[in-house]
């Protein structure tokens, strides 16, 4: 690593026993806009640090699910814009130590203002269209950000959909990239394990937040209810991959969600010995320090089948 | 047709006309030098594999590293293992169409049949039902496969091409066995109506051509490989060796000398006039000027094997047909000179001139006594009487480097004359020579026998005369000689010489291949292949050197009486023993050599009848007793009539 201006203050902040952090600015997990902290129920109270014990393969075959979304500006109708995309999603199982896709789905969609896909209706034939609330005022930006997030959905959905597909005549574990929160179905599969990279929004504030966030590498957080938005509630815990001293308070930090009551304190043990164990090989990539391989193998799989269409 | 694999191309890894890159399974039964099939685009491409690559989703070593925990053994645990490729490179052997050409297409990849390496290798050129010239080399062996592949002989015998050469580490790349088993096939496969073949091969190290008729046990595979290129395994039927004596002129200079086989065993045996023709072979660099060559010349037009008169050297003429005449000859001059005033020049020849050429032409007959006869009567190969697949071994492995020259200078140039009268008794001669790098080096004076061996190279295939050659450092041969093989062999070779620039057109994978290939199989160029492809041949049906000397022991030097005996037995093997002793005690060794010469020459139908006879009619010589004359009459002083 090059040398850093400040690598005398990172001394003496680990003298005055801070934890300095070597993260390059680019790289650190930075909120989204709109999260907040929030204040769960915790399951195991107080909220504290667990030790899972050593990583533990899983005793069966297991399949992990991912989604993409390859997302354009194809054109303008006077200023209001269409968007185009193309979402994947697939499942690959594992069996044998060999991950081999087993269902995979991919929707083209426009998103556009109602009046700009009514023009562009004969123009747009085989895409989904989705139409944008026609009562907000039109905004060039503002649509682009509100088509992205309808995308952001319809991949969402995507993926759903594939996992249904999946889970007809299969009873895997099925690890889901992100939250079990996007679906009711989801959220009450008890062989279903969301995790999730990003902590834009975060489940504690004060000193629970200092606890979450200071979880030690092979250990996880007490177990905590995650509810709201009228789905059925989730199980989860803070699970540290890896650990975060030297990096940023984020680095190996993921949270683990499972459906309500399936993870007590010996599940969620078992289930976190397990993601341990899916460190390795090391994905390569962006936020690689919470990346699972297992997802990693879908991103690249579905990213590979869409530079081929 | 089982798809093994796709044809990838990227920016950075584009296909071209000339290259192509394939995926595989990773356990996809190719290999280096493996031929494929790529059908595409209304086109076939065949190429053959020259570079392999393999590596996984890995960016850095460091992530295996972090991956694993820092643990090499929990490698293995990780759930998943990561995907991994088989990137292969295959360099183009051919498109059909071949018009326009074109990058490759982005087909399936197949391992190529029996039918795509013919066509692949372009054999199907030469290899017509009803008109072949296919010679058999070896099988392309590859998953399974094993595909016969031809050469063809317009291109390794002329007239198109010509010449084959061999390079390869000594004891590991098989040079000798691939030269013994392209020889058997050419005699078993050369097509009729291009004539008769005969092959003339110098041994110059140990006995490893001097059981080329003996038959040697084969394993299965190797029948079966004899079988699958159609040929018989046997041993030359036709095979005659020749060697020179040793100093004593009696015993044989060959490992080849056991009794058993005496009989296929001819000396070989030159007098001054055979030597005198190539003169110029025993002449160094600063000997060969005008002068010299004006003396030869003197010599070998006007004293050699004639009378010639020269009253000022004595009366009688002379009449030289031995070294041994020769050098009675120059003491003549030099008496002649010396006693003469200030005489230092005797017609036109400088007495250094005649010094010179007297003590070179005395150095060849010293050192290479055994092949140079003093007694003018040699034995030589048959010239004008060559029989067609007949395999002549010269064996000059324990002569003298000069005399070895000599050999080849002689040999080769025989052949030559006679190929270019058409008299020979063959009309094409394949000639093989090992240790190249020693007759004809990049680095090193311009000798006699490497001027030879560079026309020979460059003017051969017009005359059917074609060089068969082999050495261990292609890099130490001058490029010319190499450069006009039409068809070139590498067996196992050294990496050093590997690393050198001549090799940079093989691959990386290809010199890793050549550098650890095992005995049998080889890479071969050859003007129809448009890629070197690797074959596999089987073991000769001859014995090697090795196991001849193992099976048939050399004999130890016999003495001269019993050398005589035996060599007579190999003629009538119920002679007996004290009735040649009786023939021969007495007389001076040169003369029963000069006996045993003809007889073995001849052949009689009676041997021991000849060589008798031969050695009676040379009359001893005895010196006469000095004429005593009429005693003188008693003198009388008293007789008045008395005449004294």
């Amino acid at each position: 690593m090059p040398a850093s201006p400040f690598d005398g203050l990172r001394r003496d902040l680990a003298a005055a026993g801070a934890n300095p952090a070597t993260t390059p600015w680019g790289e650190l997990t930075r909120a989204g806009p709109g999260r907040e902290t929030g204040s769960a129920d915790v399951l195991e109270p107080p909220l504290r640090h667990v030790c899972v014990g050593e990583p533990e393969a899983w005793n069966s075959d297991v399949a992990f699910l991912d989604g993409s979304q390859h997302v354009e500006l194809v054109g303008h109708v006077g200023t209001d814009p269409l968007v185009a995309a193309v979402v994947r999603a697939a499942v690959r199982e594992r069996s044998g130590r060999r991950l081999q896709v087993r269902e995979e789905l991919s929707r083209r969609v426009v998103v556009a203002r109602p009046h700009v896909l009514d023009r562009l209706a004969t123009t747009i034939t085989g895409h989904d269209c989705i139409a944008l609330d026609a009562s907000v005022p039109p905004h060039p930006l503002h649509d682009l950000d509100r088509a992205h997030a309808a995308i952001d959905r319809a991949r969402a959905a995507l993926e759903v959909e594939v996992s249904r597909s999946y889970r007809t005549g299969r009873d895997n574990w099925l690890i889901a990239d992100g939250t079990l929160a996007v679906s009711p179905e989801w959220a009450t599969d008890r062989r279903m394990v969301g995790v999730v990279k990003s902590h834009g929004a975060l489940p504690f504030e004060g000193t629970d937040l200092d606890t979450y966030l200071t979880i030690p590498a092979g250990h996880r957080s007490s177990v905590f209810v995650v509810s709201g938005g009228g789905r059925p509630p989730l199980h989860a815990w803070g699970l540290r991959l890896r650990a975060w001293e030297g990096h940023d308070l984020f680095h190996g930090l993921v949270r683990v969600e499972v459906a309500a009551g399936n993870a007590d304190a010996g599940g969620a043990d078992l289930l976190s010995r397990r993601l341990l164990a899916e460190r390795s090989p090391l994905a390569t990539g962006p936020r690689s320090d919470r990346l699972l391989y297992g997802i990693h193998d879908v991103d690249r799989y579905l990213r590979v089948r869409g530079a081929a269409t | 047709m089982t798809l093994l694999g796709r044809v990838v191309a990227t920016e950075l890894r584009p296909s071209t006309p000339h290259q192509f890159s394939f995926w595989t399974a990773p356990h996809a039964p190719l290999g280096i030098g493996s031929i494929v099939r790529v059908d595409g685009d209304e086109r076939v491409v065949y190429g053959v594999v020259t570079e392999a690559f393999a590596y996984s989703d890995l960016a850095r070593p460091l992530d295996a590293v972090i991956g694993a925990d820092g643990d090499p053994g929990r490698e293995d645990d990780a759930p998943t293992s990561r995907p991994e490729i088989r990137l292969w490179t295959a360099a183009v052997l051919r498109q059909l169409p071949e018009e326009p050409l074109q990058p490759v297409p982005f087909g399936g990849v197949a391992a190529a049949s029996d039918a795509d390496v013919r066509v692949a290798l372009r054999m199907d050129a030469y290899m017509q039902p009803d008109k072949s010239t296919g010679l058999p080399i070896g099988v392309y062996a590859a998953g399974g496969l094993s595909a016969p592949v031809f050469l063809d002989a317009d291109f390794l015998l002329g007239p198109e091409a010509a010449h084959l050469n061999i390079t390869g580490v000594s004891g590991l790349a098989t040079k000798t066995s691939a030269v013994t088993f392209m020889l058997s096939s050419i005699f078993q496969t050369f097509p009729a109506e291009k004539g008769s073949v005969a092959a003339v091969c110098f041994n110059v190290k140990g006995p490893d051509l001097c059981f080329l008729d003996q038959p040697a046990p084969l394993g299965d595979a190797d029948l079966a490989l004899w079988r699958r290129l159609g040929l018989e395994p046997a041993p030359f039927p036709d095979m005659t060796l020749y060697a020179p004596f040793k100093a004593d002129g009696v015993n044989l200079n060959t490992l080849r000398s056991n009794a058993a086989l005496a009989d296929t065993v001819q000396p070989l045996v030159w007098g001054l006039r055979e030597i005198l023709d190539y003169a110029e072979v025993v002449l160094n660099r600063d000997d060969v000027d005008a002068k010299a060559d004006a003396l030869i010349d003197f010599l070998a037009e006007r004293v050699v094997g004639r009378q010639f008169e020269a009253l000022e050297l004595r009366g009688a003429p002379f009449e030289v047909l031995s070294f041994a005449d020769l050098e009675e000859f120059f003491r003549a001059i030099f008496d002649h000179l010396e006693t003469s005033r200030g005489g230092e020049v005797w017609r036109t020849h400088h007495v250094a001139t005649i010094r010179k050429i007297r003590n070179r032409l005395g150095n060849i007959a010293t050192r290479s006594k055994g092949l140079v006869t003093d007694d003018g009567v040699a034995n030589d190969l048959p010239w004008g009487a060559f029989r067609d697949r007949s395999l002549t071994v010269i064996d000059v492995a324990g002569v003298d480097p000069l005399a070895q020259d000599l050999v080849f200078a002689r040999v080769i140039s025989r052949l030559r004359e006679h190929l270019e009268r058409r008299d020979l008794g063959v009309d094409h001669v394949v000639v093989f020579v090992d240790e190249l790098n020693k007759y004809a080096p990049a680095d090193g004076p311009d000798t006699y026998v490497r001027k030879m061996l560079l026309d020979l190279s460059e003017r051969g295939r017009y005359l059917g005369l074609v060089l068969f050659s082999a050495q261990q450092f292609r890099s130490q041969v001058i490029r010319r000689v190499t450069g006009n093989a039409g068809t070139t062999i590498y067996g196992r070779m050294d990496t050093d010489e590997l690393a050198l620039p001549a090799y940079s057109t093989l691959s990386p994978a290809v010199k890793a291949k050549l550098a650890a290939l095992p005995k049998g199989e080889l890479l071969l160029r050859h003007p129809h292949f448009t890629q070197p492809v690797f074959v596999r041949f089987p073991r000769p049906a001859a014995l090697s050197g090795r196991e001849g000397v193992e099976r048939f022991p050399p004999s130890p030097d016999l003495p001269f009486a019993e050398a005589v005996v035996q060599r007579l037995r190999a003629l009538t093997p119920g002679i007996i023993a004290d009735q040649v002793r009786a023939v021969i005690d007495g007389r001076p060794e040169a003369e029963v050599r000069r006996a045993l010469s003809a007889t073995v020459r001849r052949r009689p139908d009676d041997p021991f009848a000849f060589f008798r006879a031969w050695v009676r009619r040379t009359i001893p010589s005895e010196s006469p007793e000095p004429r005593r004359g009429i005693a003188p009459l008693a003198s009388d002083d008293d007789d008045p009539f008395a005449p004294y």
